[in-house]
């Protein structure tokens, strides 16, 4: 189902549950005006807010976001060999390149490519 | 009894002048504080010293639990550097002592001060304006029985004997309000949000405090310890008689 | 990020051994404690809009509790093992956060519609 059905679901049933409230409070005033004992709501109050809240709660799950799969095989499934071959702490800066400093000039250094692709 | 109670009847402009006004009131602070407080707030800087002495901790870890795959001399040489009375790392950088007292620390002076006016502030101000508006209304009504031990609790500012224990007055009403609406925070505003300070806290403990050594020296010390007190044995010895047995072992069945 | 790509390895009794992405397991922790607050509220509302009183106020609680739990099944789709690692955990861990949340919302409700 696409995000933006659920999203509608989810509003319609808040807008179902703030009508099932206003009712309830309109019975409750009238039974008072009528100086009549309050022993249960009406059974279509009662079954508008219980359909609505369901409604709403599918809604919210469905709008929550995505599950992602826990095992770790599926994660890095995704990743290329480069990414993981990248191990920060093998990185060495303090080699004898700087001996051969106008040539790394020219190309661009192995340390710095890496420490980009991270 | 109870049934009895629940007859009280209220003034319905109470419902939209106190009651409500409390839960919007106490819902936008908290929004507004989250804003705010993502204002002012100042990133944490990491000094390159700190960051190096980690890094030369972790190392020193990493050859403590792994030196074993090492060759011996490669790894006395790696202790070496560490460890040397006259040369080694941990021996001869000194750092400073931290600061015991935050008042000399124009940083955490700072820090603590946005704290306040974030997280504290509000609090009594809010809380002050919201006792002195809505004093002495009874709002609201808990739906269920509560015992004559909570009535200190939600019914501040009206001091009635006979009312009913789930009556609620307007200040409690506010302070429920605050407990309340803490996870409601994390669902508008997202996780990790600053109306709701538990969180943060929790993270100051976990995240910065580990990764940044509070006092370098002693860090230095106790790592110079263990490093000097580990034995070397080289795990890979026997490798070549190992592998060439597995092998032959495997190929025999 | 380096926090974010860990995995967490749990031997099995059948010496099966399972890793799992520790930053996958905090997503779908968000997404389920979205949910339950989510429902918490809305449950409570429901609450007071019936006008639930003591005890049936907390046993319908227990049963939004386990409507969500069976709507977070039913959004996970009959492979739930992907997502989770136990069923049963999913239910009960979430018991007693809600509480606070679902308490203040039937109060709110309940007095907004049926005290005044």
């Amino acid at each position: 189902m696409s995000n933006s059905v659920a999203k509608y679901i989810f509003l319609f049933g808040i807008l179902l549950l703030l009508h099932a409230a206003y009712s309830a409070a309109q019975h409750r005033s009238y039974l008072r005006l009528t100086e009549q004992e309050f022993t249960a709501l009406p059974a279509d109050i009662i079954l508008q807010t219980i359909f609505s809240l369901l409604l709403t709660v599918y809604g919210v799950t469905m709008v929550a976001g995505d599950f992602k799969e826990i095992r770790s095989n599926i994660d890095l499934q995704k990743k290329t060999w480069m990414n993981l071959n990248n191990r920060p702490s093998f990185y060495i800066f303090n080699h004898r390149g700087h001996i051969f400093n106008p040539m790394l000039l020219t190309r661009t250094g192995t340390g710095k490519g890496a420490l980009e692709a991270n | 009894m109870f049934s009895k109670m629940a007859e009280l009847l209220l003034d319905s402009n109470i419902r939209f002048w106190v009651f409500l006004p409390i839960i919007m009131i106490t819902f936008l602070v908290g929004i507004l504080r989250h804003y705010f407080s993502l204002i002012i707030a100042s990133q944490k800087k990491v000094e390159l010293l700190q960051v190096q002495d980690s890094q030369a901790l972790v190392r020193s870890r990493l050859l403590r639990e792994n030196g074993k795959f090492l060759p011996r001399q490669a790894f006395l040489m790696r202790r070496h550097f560490f460890n040397s009375e006259d040369m080694g790392y941990f021996k001869t950088q000194k750092r400073a002592a931290p600061t015991t007292n935050p008042m000399t620390d124009p940083n955490a002076m700072t820090d603590m001060l946005k704290g306040n006016v974030t997280n504290v502030l509000p609090m009594i101000i809010i809380g002050g304006w919201i006792n002195w508006a809505f004093s002495g209304f009874v709002t609201t009504k808990v739906p269920f029985p509560l015992t004559l031990r909570f009535k200190p609790m939600l019914q501040r500012g009206v001091e009635l004997v006979s009312l009913d224990a789930s009556w609620v007055s307007s200040a409690s009403w506010y302070f429920l309000n605050v407990f309340g609406l803490r996870s409601i925070y994390s669902l508008v505003l997202g996780e990790n949000n600053a109306a709701d300070q538990t969180k943060a806290m929790a993270d100051q403990m976990s995240g910065a405090a580990m990764a940044m050594p509070q006092d370098p020296k002693a860090a230095f010390k106790a790592e110079w310890e263990s490093l000097e007190i580990v034995q070397h044995q080289w795990a890979l010895r026997n490798v070549e008689a190992e592998l060439l047995g597995i092998t032959s072992h495997s190929k025999t069945d | 990020m380096a926090s974010k790509n860990k995995a967490r390895v749990v031997e099995k009794n059948n010496g099966e051994v399972l890793a799992f992405s520790e930053g996958a397991i905090r997503n779908n922790a968000m997404v389920v404690e979205y949910c339950r607050t989510s429902m918490a509220a809305l449950g409570g509302a429901a609450a007071g809009i019936l006008g639930l009183t003591s005890l049936y106020g907390f046993v319908f609680y227990i049963f939004c509790a386990v409507a969500i739990w069976l709507l977070l099944l039913l959004k996970a789709g009959p492979h739930w093992q992907k997502y989770f690692t136990s069923r049963s955990s999913l239910l009960s861990s979430g018991l007693s956060g809600g509480l606070i949340t679902y308490v203040l919302f039937w109060t709110f409700i309940y007095g907004m519609v049926h005290v005044y």
